[in-house]
């Protein structure tokens, strides 16, 4: 039918890049620039975004830049000591971005602290007892709320304990990049059969390699029950492979879309230098889940199934696995390989595959730098991603380009913040004291958009402003800014609570309108504001009295809330 | 000044009910005028992840009756409605059989995207942006259809889930999830906080624009605010999340603030696994509360509201016509679409059905797609939305343009 035509979508998606490809592929082999795939010009901007890339703002101090962009959001005392760190700015976000690349060495003792004392009971838990405990031998009645509170506590406190790092962390990179790599890999909170094992999906799959090797977790992550339950894998076989992972695979985890080229006859493709396609159609999809049947999971509750245990790991099951031969992205797999290596072989293929290193090179670009982030940047951290593909610190060399680059240092108005950033952003400002964030946030977090780990579908959230400029969004951070500081978030059911402190954390020889919103600027913003924000900012604390005037100290107390959040609502507050 | 403080366990419930609640208001305060639309009120209803559309309007009779049955053993629909001698409708679709044979509902089949992709995200982008093929596009159709029949109105754009691509570019919308959840908390300086937001938000970019949309958005709706909400002649809309959008959608449109357009999104059809146990399980509890919202939402409008009133649903494509060994389906290609409102033709099912042969189906396994979904949007668009420039909002269709006549 349609399929063996060279269509107007291939022109599309591939754009003059055929033409490119040949002459790349004709260079020298150790050329450093992977043979490309998709053209720059007309890329599918996925997610679509409009014109405003970036919006123009002042420039702001390396230190504000940096810390709204590599930590979720300023605390008292963070900006000294990032100045601390050099004589200039490149000095100071080198070493800055040194430390934070090297988690281990960072002294984290007060975060730790406030986990401990959190009251955690399963995070601990490996994936087996995860397992045991709160699937196969859940001691409730089914019947019964207990048996769902029981089995979805352990994600219910992952979630707690996200917040928590977020806030608290010194870690601060690490959480960022466990955020992206979860929505990159995203999974469901509720996906359906293995809620608990979320623990360890974030903490094994995941966390474990996000500064490691990319072929690395994502083999991590195609053999974890998180995901074989959430995409269906787990009941993939010979008989009628699923495609639903495979898709998404090659679609989301890999190559992405734009380097889908639709339903047609894979024999038209192109082929580069090593004979692998340089994009993939639907019968990559097919052929690549016929590789995967039988990649399971040991959870055999109905007790009917020989050969199959209940420790809830990953099983290679062979009677569902299709013996016969394949032919993925135009790679012959022989029939009758090895336990596992047909589906060894997608992920190599995937994960080697160039325009791999394209899209995911983007993607941490636009989490990083900018929702559209400058094609000389995606270059150099796809070559990046490229050339040290095997290497065991692939990751790290790959934030390091991202984030030492001159597009890093010039990018200020390349990015909101989306409501999880906002929120913990809060926190941060206002040192607000908790060891367990409150499940209002959560609810504020739902209202806004962003539930943490609850985007359904397994794109996971999107990261650019178009999707969270929107009234509900808005509403609800401003919303958080009041809860949070007029302290209306404790919980007295669980007891967690939170607790901030404005009018203690200010100077009391501050006492006018105008020093008191000048002193709360600076430390809320790290820069200063055009005039009419500041004055807009300063009338709320005034109120009746005069800018200079002396302000009662019950006025202080009463009214400085309010004006803190205020500055918290602010667009410049918005900004990352 | 007295700071209100609000009781924890009223927060819990949604702090902003109690606070409106104080304040006593109610919709004849109202600060704006009502407004007479000059076109229907077009709700488009976006089903996320693919639905079902053979085990939605399956095939009743003859070869494709029995195509289907052996495809389908353990999914097929034994028990169908029956629409007209050829198809029927999915039984868990009941509450909307009354108003199909009323005329009210009109169904569309083998509808859908005309291009070469299973991807659920390019599918939906495509639909959505109105230009498949092209994602460069710089705004949604519906954003097109506006700009070009130019907005007059306070709140002529609601979405009840963020920003839909479909509205992409277009910056007077309002996203909601209910009135009792829209408001500002007040911690007694609200009035100091609303005059400080507006002059903080007074710039050109698209955060400032949005936080000038918010405030618009705060003072027409914070009299709803209050709850309270009965909708009219005893519609009950479930509690479910597509229940209370649709809800939301109607005290909307009766606010008669000039709403033209409400998105509404409803996920989770992506039914790769255990789709179906015979005619219960997954599919009909989605299918259940897609038929319950909108036809309470009917009854609920069903108060003068529904001669200017147009609903559509769409999917970003059908489903595999073979199951899945999980019995599920997996991503297929022609899909359904169905119309409800006083302006549809309704009580028929459209379009030219391609058969389930074999070498009917589109790649050899999906429902074929024999209309272009843009031939119902566009017909909407032409009759009963005031514009006639088809070119503008889909570009490069105008050409191919063919109504169907589904809508009067």
């Amino acid at each position: 039918m349609q399929t063996n035509r060279f269509t107007r979508r291939d022109f599309l998606k591939l754009g003059g890049t055929l033409a490119a490809t040949s002459v790349l592929a004709a260079c020298a082999p150790d050329d450093a620039t992977p043979p490309t795939v998709v053209s720059q010009q007309g890329v599918p901007t996925n997610p679509i975004v409009t014109t405003e890339a970036q919006t123009p703002l002042p420039p702001v101090p390396m230190a504000t830049l940096a810390l709204n962009r590599l930590t979720f959001g300023i605390r008292p005392g963070d900006v000294e000591a990032f100045n601390a760190l050099g004589a200039t700015d490149d000095e100071r976000l080198q070493n800055f971005v040194a430390l934070q690349l090297t988690p281990d060495s960072i002294d984290d003792s007060e975060f730790e602290n406030r986990y401990n004392n959190a009251g955690f009971e399963t995070l601990h838990k490996s994936l087996e007892q995860l397992y045991a405990d709160h699937i196969a031998n859940n001691p409730y009645n089914s019947n019964d709320n207990s048996y769902w509170d029981w089995y979805s506590k352990p994600a219910h406190e992952l979630a707690d304990a996200t917040a928590l790092r977020a806030a608290y962390s010194e870690k601060q990179l690490v959480e960022l990049l466990a955020d992206f790599w979860h929505n990159h890999f995203n999974v469901y909170f509720w996906q359906d059969d293995g809620v608990p094992l979320l623990v360890s999906y974030n903490r094994d799959a995941l966390r474990a390699h996000m500064l490691g090797n990319f072929r690395q977790m994502l083999e991590a992550v195609a053999k974890h029950p998180s995901m074989l339950y959430y995409l269906n894998q787990n009941n993939s076989s010979d008989a009628g492979p699923n495609e639903n992972y495979a898709r998404e695979l090659f679609e989301l985890h890999t190559l992405g879309a734009e380097n889908y080229l639709g339903v047609r006859d894979p024999n038209t493709v192109q082929k580069d230098a090593d004979g692998v396609a340089i994009g993939y159609v639907d019968n990559d999809v097919y052929e690549a889940a016929r590789c995967l049947t039988g990649w399971r999971i040991d959870d055999n509750i109905g007790g009917w199934e020989e050969g199959v245990g209940i420790s809830g790991n990953f099983l290679y099951y062979k009677p569902w696995h299709d013996r016969f031969n394949k032919i993925v992205l135009g790679r012959y797999i022989p029939a009758d390989q090895e336990d596992l290596k047909d589906g060894h072989d997608v992920l190599d293929l995937l994960a080697n595959h160039p325009g791999t290193a394209r899209f995911i090179a983007r993607k941490l670009c636009r989490r990083f730098i900018s929702d559209v982030p400058p094609e000389s940047i995606v270059q150099a951290v796809t070559n990046t991603f490229y050339e040290n593909r095997a290497a065991p610190d692939q990751l790290k060399r790959v934030m390091e380009t991202i984030l030492l680059s001159a597009e890093f240092k010039a990018s200020w108005g390349g990015k909101v913040k989306r409501p999880f950033e906002a929120v913990i952003s809060m926190v941060r400002a206002l040192n607000s004291d908790s060891n367990r964030i409150p499940g209002g946030i959560h609810w504020m977090l739902g209202l806004m958009g962003q539930a943490i780990f609850e985007r359904r579908s397994p794109d996971g959230y999107p990261d650019v402003r178009e999707a969270w400029a929107n009234s509900m969004s808005l509403l609800y951070r401003w919303n958080f800014a009041v809860g949070l500081t007029e302290n209306w978030m404790n919980d007295d059911d669980t007891g967690f609570k939170i607790a901030s402190d404005v009018y203690g954390q200010t100077p009391a020889e501050i006492r006018s309108a105008s020093a008191l919103a000048d002193y709360w600027i600076q430390r809320i913003l790290n820069q200063p504001l055009a005039e009419a924000g500041r004055n807009a900012i300063m009338t709320v604390m005034a109120q009746d009295y005069g800018p200079e005037e002396a302000l009662p100290d019950d006025h202080v107390r009463y009214v400085l809330p309010a004006m803190v959040e205020v500055i918290l609502m602010s667009p410049e507050f918005q900004w990352r | 000044m007295t700071k209100t403080l609000i009781p924890r366990r009223q927060f819990l419930q949604g702090c902003s009910a109690a606070i409106a609640a104080m304040a006593g208001a109610k919709l004849t305060n109202l600060a704006f005028a009502k407004q007479d639309n000059p076109s229907d009120t077009l709700v488009v209803v976006f089903l996320r992840g693919g639905w079902d559309a053979l085990n939605v309007v399956p095939p009743l009779a003859g070869d494709d009756r029995g195509f289907y049955e052996l495809a389908r053993p353990n999914l097929k629909i034994s028990d169908p409605l029956r629409l007209n001698d050829q198809f029927g409708l999915h039984p868990a679709m009941s509450p909307l059989y009354d108003l199909y044979q009323s005329g009210k509902v009109g169904v569309v089949h083998a509808v859908g995207l005309d291009f070469d992709t299973r991807s659920h995200f390019d599918a939906q982008e495509y639909i959505e942006l109105g230009t498949p093929g092209s994602k460069s596009t710089a705004s949604g159709w519906i954003t097109r259809h506006l700009q070009s029949t130019g907005i007059s109105s306070i709140l002529p754009v609601l979405s009840t889930a963020g920003q839909p691509t479909s509205l992409l570019n277009f910056t007077p919308t309002v996203s909601l999830n209910t009135p009792e959840d829209f408001s500002l908390w007040d911690n007694g300086l609200r009035d100091s906080h609303m005059n400080a937001l507006r002059q903080l938000y007074a710039g050109d970019s698209l955060l400032h624009r949005a936080g000038t949309r918010t405030l618009d958005a705060l003072n027409i709706v914070s009299p709803l605010s209050g709850g309270g909400y009965t909708p009219s002649n005893g519609a009950t809309y479930n509690d479910d999340e597509f229940g209370l959008q649709m809800k939301t959608v109607a005290q909307m449109i009766k606010l008669e603030a000039g709403l033209r357009i409400a998105t509404v999104d409803f996920g989770g059809w992506d039914t790769h696994e255990y789709e179906n146990d015979g005619n219960g399980g997954y599919i009909a509890t989605l299918l259940g509360q897609l038929a319950s919202g909108l036809a309470n939402f009917y009854l609920d409008l069903d108060s003068g509201h529904t001669e200017k009133l147009s609903v559509v649903v769409v999917s970003e494509f059908g489903r595999r016509l073979v199951q899945n060994e999980s019995y599920g389906t997996d991503h297929g290609h022609g899909s359904v679409m169905f119309a409800l409102g006083g302006s549809v033709n309704g009580g028929q099912v459209f379009g030219n059905w391609p058969g389930l042969d074999n070498e009917q189906l589109y790649d050899h396994a999906d429902l074929a797609v024999t209309t272009d979904y843009r031939q119902v949007l566009g017909e909407l668009l032409s009759k009963r939305m005031n514009n006639s420039d088809i070119e503008a909002v889909f570009p490069g269709f105008s050409g191919n343009y063919n109504p169907l006549g589904v809508f009067k």
